[in-house]
């Protein structure tokens, strides 16, 4: 197709009322086509489900590291207590108040440390 | 790679797809890859760059798949999809060039000439890029969806989520614009 006539096709096409896809058909005959590489479809495909198993793999290092949290925590929590009962069993001052920090507290003091006199 | 879904409608592409089959997928991109490389080439010029928006449409796709109702046909949900993702390419891209470059519009899309086998083909190809890469985007958009795709008005409007009123301006608009870029090519 000679350039003149290539140009009344392209602004023919934009008319309301013509075959848009009759246009586009003889567009690609002359050349405008449009089309991604060879293994277009391959890449795609790689991207998806290699990022899929990296979030799979970071998922389960997640997971992991919960668990491995939760058993240090507990071991934890666990060595303190035992600490804690070890050291009021070997200084014999096991009672609620030292539980609950009140061993040395009276009340007038209380009230000193309120009012401030 | 996907002999067995050649035959497979869209639904149960999508089905499959879902379920992570690659091979259904890979049926999808085989199925549409051309409408979206007309959608985003069209738009963004045919480089490297518009190969990765391309990858990205299909990417976005896999991982939207389960919003798909089936309300509207695939290929619409794609070319949605596509659009955007262009769109927003030359938003970005508007803004590098904003920032950094001294260059015009014009010059912010490139591509690269393909091999054709004839020099009428070659120039052919060479006029619709330098007239599109010259219209601006929200004309350019409807030329690609009318000349390059060849969708009707109405559908043209259906996928740009657009009255049918403002495609039709836009088209008379975009058709001045192009004779007078035409011209000067």
């Amino acid at each position: 197709m000679k350039t003149p006539d290539l140009k009344k096709l392209i602004i023919g096409s934009l008319n309301a009322n013509s075959d848009s896809e009759e246009i586009a058909g003889k567009l690609e005959k002359e050349g405008v086509s449009y089309k991604f590489s060879n293994g277009f479809t391959d890449k795609v495909i790689d991207k998806i489900f290699s990022a899929s198993s990296t979030v799979t793999r970071e998922i389960e290092f997640v997971k992991s590291m919960n668990y491995v949290f939760c058993r240090i925590a507990f071991t934890g929590v666990a060595a303190i207590v035992i600490l804690l009962i070890s050291i009021f069993l070997m200084e014999g001052s096991v009672s609620i108040n030292s539980f609950l920090g009140l061993g040395d507290t009276y009340d007038e003091s209380i009230v000193c440390l309120l009012t401030g006199n | 790679m996907n002999e067995s879904y050649r035959q497979t409608d869209d639904t149960d592409l999508v089905k499959a797809s879902i379920e992570g089959d690659k091979l259904a997928f890979g049926e999808i991109v085989n199925r549409y890859q051309k409408m979206v490389a007309r959608t985003v080439k069209g738009m963004l010029g045919d480089s490297v760059f518009a190969e990765d928006i391309g990858q990205e449409v299909f990417i976005k796709l896999y991982y939207s798949l389960s919003e798909f109702r089936g309300e509207a046909k695939l290929s619409t949900y794609i070319q949605k999809i596509a659009i955007n993702l262009t769109l927003n390419e030359i938003k970005r891209r508007k803004r590098f060039f904003s920032m950094f470059s001294q260059k015009g519009n014009n010059e912010m899309y490139e591509y690269e000439v393909a091999d054709f086998d004839s020099e009428e083909k070659r120039e052919a190809s060479e006029i619709v890029n330098k007239a599109l890469m010259r219209l601006e985007p929200k004309f350019r958009i409807i030329v690609a969806m009318r000349m390059l795709q060849g969708y009707s008005t109405k559908e043209t409007a259906e996928i740009l989520d657009l009255p049918l009123g403002t495609v039709l301006s836009r088209l008379s608009r975009a058709q001045g614009q192009l004779k007078d870029i035409l011209d000067k090519l």
